[in-house]
């Protein structure tokens, strides 16, 4: 997911460029404009255009793939897919102070909503969220939500986002664009749109 | 994270609350009659190093004016700046106080007199005298003039780190000790030399002193300033226990912070001599508590949000003393809610909550809607959707309004 | 404020040999600006203090003014020089445009500079965009907020600067700071880095970009300043399709 701040992000890659390696953490890799399984291939989606996967963080969990198109301070679009019950959706040690809560197959919508808000408050320091909006909605053909929300980040920068998701076979599918309210959400929505539509599930 | 820098984390390594004040630490207590201000109304500085500071604070002070983070609500700042102006002593004048929309119990001084607060101490504060306290407290800080000699100290501290070739890891990931940096989160995480708890043993006695001599000429109930810091123990504990570990240790910021319980036994004996004078005091609960009022549903929703539920449970059963409403049976609900993963005893707790709360006049709309939620998941259809109906009701133009709607076709 | 001295006091280390080193990247079709067009500077951010013993600097208010107006001094001749009309805010209220939108824009740029410095200048490069040139913006706001001040271009600007106190340099002579138990910090006895980025404000687009960095110069002094602002700004070069077709 990426919500963390400005901050960590640019000294994990400080801290990287620092340890020698211009890519310490394996560099951004092309996204090709066609059909593309994500998120340990347990989905299928098509970019409209070429997108830039990002590395994988210590953060991110093994059910989960990112993209960004201008680098994830300003986009960012997270893929989840067959994310089991009892599973948090970030990585957290367990004996934190503050907990994302995990994942439950019988969670609805508004738990679902609620567990991306605690990980947005707790782990991207974000004030102020605010969901505008949360409707059902089809999601690689099944019926889940569309949720949107805006948010202040650590850097006081407005940012917005909205997601699509479903519970399938008692596990996690969602997408997740998050970019700055200026220029970069409107920017990027459009492919996001298309690629959440056309997402496919894989058996 | 960065805010975890905050006054709990740096508090929690103080000890046990079993270690308060039997060791004979009242021959250190610094009497508040003697806590004179070393400065007056107006001030400007003189010597070079603190006018540098004080030229950076000023560039400061104007970000975060202009901060997405703050608080604005007209009635709450101006509440702000009347408590300043009651307990800031020859500073009254000068003093500003900032409100930052930040869910931690923490505050900071700058040296050219502007405050920042943060909304995270309004959800804990019981009644005015303890804000007061706060405050009051910080502007001590001010008043002795503490801040510049604190970074005096760092300095001297840290020329003597780099001779025994320590330290400079941890300083250098201080942003390299820039001081020029406006956003709130990055200056409680960084100007943590300012903030609350950051000064060494003596200059916290004396702030401590200084704000009960000041509270206390302003009327307030000076046990209320020991009573903050029980408060804040007993949540650090509650906190950690619920995680089933000791409470926080270690940071290095630790090494200079006084341990809490000798501060609080401190403060309790030095109101007790005060008060022995026959003076009445004041804690201003009811004022307090209408001003917060409109904006306690805000407040517990930042606290509860973080999933810290020994730490939230806390404050919720403190806050429940003067009484429990249906905010706070709903907050209280929603914290076994985001505890309890879906099922079992906790779970079964939430749902008991959310119908307690509905049953309370001042049921927020959300009650409303966590228990149609949750009767629908017991399988009780009927009286679920009527409970969603009645959130609709209250709230018509909801976000999730359509999400309801479908819920209940179901 | 900028958030960017935290990577560059990393990658600062890694300067070899301490002189001067600047970096500049472009828009493929960029040309500077000449003739007669209107630049407006956003708040300068300026800050110039003494390196302890400890590595911590601390602020110099004299310093930091007396810098702070020479740069502004220094950027005034230059862009006469240049033939533009020239505008440097020292309030966000200066600007005669809505004080939040000065305020949104300079946090957008804070995240949109971060992002140039990470993935042109860090290495972690972004496959889709060009190999030259720059491609990113500030989009419509900034237009917006060119067309309600009437501005052709706006320019975001940072410069910090730091001198080593007497036993900062002492420290070095001995050659031995900083050097403990297999850890060597990096020895700065003082830095100068400074970034400039040049805004579009009919595209909103960022159409060139410069980062300097160095241990030498002192902008204290007028002839310092106008070095760092030579150096930043003075050798403004065209884009690469606008260079292939002047040769």
């Amino acid at each position: 997911m990426r919500s963390k701040s400005l901050i960590a992000i640019l000294m994990s890659f400080s801290l990287a460029a620092c340890a020698g390696g211009g890519g310490g953490f394996g560099g951004y890799s092309l996204v090709q404009p066609k059909a593309r399984a994500v998120a340990n291939g347990k989905m299928t989606v098509t970019p409209p255009r070429p997108w830039n996967r990002v590395p994988r963080s210590y953060y991110d969990i093994a059910e989960e793939e990112n993209w960004t198109l201008n680098g994830p301070i300003l986009d960012s679009i997270g893929f989840i897919a067959a994310l089991k019950d009892g599973k948090a959706i970030v990585r957290q040690r367990r004996k934190e102070d503050r907990q994302v809560p995990v994942f439950r197959s019988n969670m609805t919508p508004p738990e679902i909503v609620s567990m991306i808000e605690s990980l947005y408050r707790i782990r991207g320091g974000a004030a102020e969220f605010a969901m505008t909006g949360l409707k059902p909605a089809t999601f690689l053909g099944r019926q889940g939500y569309q949720l949107d929300y805006d948010y202040l980040d650590q850097n006081e920068i407005k940012r917005r986002g909205r997601s699509y998701g479903a519970v399938i076979h008692g596990r996690l599918y969602l997408m997740l664009l998050d970019a700055t309210r200026m220029h970069y959400f409107e920017h990027a929505l459009p492919d996001f749109e298309t690629m959440a539509r056309g997402a496919v599930l894989r058996s | 994270m960065s805010l975890e820098i905050s006054r709990r984390a740096l508090l929690a390594g103080g000890g046990c609350l079993c270690c308060a004040g039997l060791t004979g630490m009242a021959q250190a207590r610094i009497a508040p009659s003697a806590m004179t201000p070393l400065i007056g109304p107006g001030y400007k500085p003189l010597e070079t190093d603190e006018k540098g500071l004080w030229s950076q604070y000023e560039r400061i002070e104007q970000d975060i004016a202009g901060s997405n983070l703050l608080i604005k609500d007209p009635k709450l700042v101006a509440y702000l700046g009347g408590l300043a102006g009651r307990v800031g002593g020859p500073a009254a004048r000068d003093l500003r106080v900032y409100l930052a929309h930040i869910p931690e119990f923490n505050a900071f001084m700058a040296p050219t007199g502007f405050m920042v607060v943060f909304s995270g101490l309004l959800t804990r504060m019981r009644n005015e005298a303890q804000l007061a306290g706060v405050i009051a407290h910080e502007a001590g800080h001010f008043l002795r003039k503490h801040q510049i000699r604190a970074w005096r100290d760092v300095r001297r501290k840290t020329d003597a780190f780099t001779m025994l070739g320590m330290g400079l890891g941890g300083l250098s990931a201080a942003g390299g000790g820039f001081a020029g940096i406006g956003d709130l989160y990055q200056l409680a995480q960084f100007g943590t030399i300012f903030s609350l708890a950051q000064y060494g043993r003596d200059l916290e006695k004396e702030a401590d002193a200084t704000g009960l001599r000041l509270i206390s000429e302003a009327g307030y109930s000076p046990i209320e300033m020991s009573n903050t810091w029980s408060q804040l123990i007993a949540e650090i504990e509650a906190s950690a226990a619920m995680r089933k570990k000791r409470p926080f240790r270690g940071t290095s910021l630790l090494a200079s912070h006084p341990a809490p319980a000798d501060r609080m036994a401190d403060l309790r004996a030095s109101a007790v001599e005060i008060q022995a004078s026959g003076r009445s005091y004041d804690a201003g609960r009811d004022r307090y508590l209408s001003i917060i009022a409109p904006h306690k549903a805000m407040l517990l929703d930042d606290q509860v949000k973080l999933n810290d539920p020994g730490a939230s449970l806390y404050i919720i059963q403190n806050l429940a003393k003067d009484g429990w409403s249906g905010t706070l049976r709903y907050y209280e609900a929603e914290i076994w809610r985001l505890k309890g993963k879906g099922k079992g005893a906790d779970e079964a707790r939430a749902v008991q909550g959310y119908a307690a709360a509905v049953q309370m006049p001042d049921a927020p709309a959300e009650a409303w809607r966590a228990h149609g939620y949750s009767l629908l998941k017991s399988g009780q259809a009927e009286p679920g959707k009527r409970a969603l109906a009645r959130y609709l009701a209250m709230k018509p133009a909801a976000s999730d309004a359509a999400m309801v709607r479908y819920s209940m076709a179901q | 404020m900028s958030r960017l001295p935290l990577i560059l006091a990393v990658s600062a280390s890694l300067v070899a040999g301490g002189c001067v080193s600047t970096q500049q990247v472009a828009d493929v079709q960029f040309s500077p600006p000449e003739g007669d067009y209107s630049l407006i500077v956003m708040r300068p951010d300026v800050t110039v203090g003494s390196v302890t013993m400890g590595g911590l600097t601390e602020p110099r208010a004299d310093w930091t003014e007396t810098s702070r107006a020479n740069l502004i001094a220094a950027l005034k001749a230059q862009q006469a020089g240049r033939g533009g009309r020239t505008m440097i805010l020292e309030t966000r209220a200066q600007a005669g445009a809505n004080a939040e939108l000065v305020a949104d824009l300079e946090r957008l740029h804070n995240a949109v500079g971060a992002s140039i410095q990470l993935h042109k200048y860090l290495g972690q490069d972004l496959p889709t965009k060009r190999r030259q040139g720059i491609d990113w913006t500030l989009g419509e706001d900034a237009v917006r907020f060119g067309r309600s001040t009437g501005y052709d271009y706006a320019l975001f600007m940072y410069a910090e600067d730091s001198f080593a106190s007497t036993g900062r340099v002492l420290l070095g002579v001995l050659g031995t700071a900083g050097c403990f138990v297999g850890f060597c910090a990096p020895m700065q006895g003082g830095r100068q880095l400074a970034y400039a980025s040049l805004v579009d404000l009919k595209s909103g687009d960022v159409v060139w970009f410069n980062v300097l960095q160095s241990q030498l110069g002192d902008i204290r002094k007028p002839e310092g300043a106008t070095q760092m602002i030579e150096r930043l700004l003075g050798r403004m070069k065209a884009g690469r399709e606008v260079r292939k077709a002047a040769s």
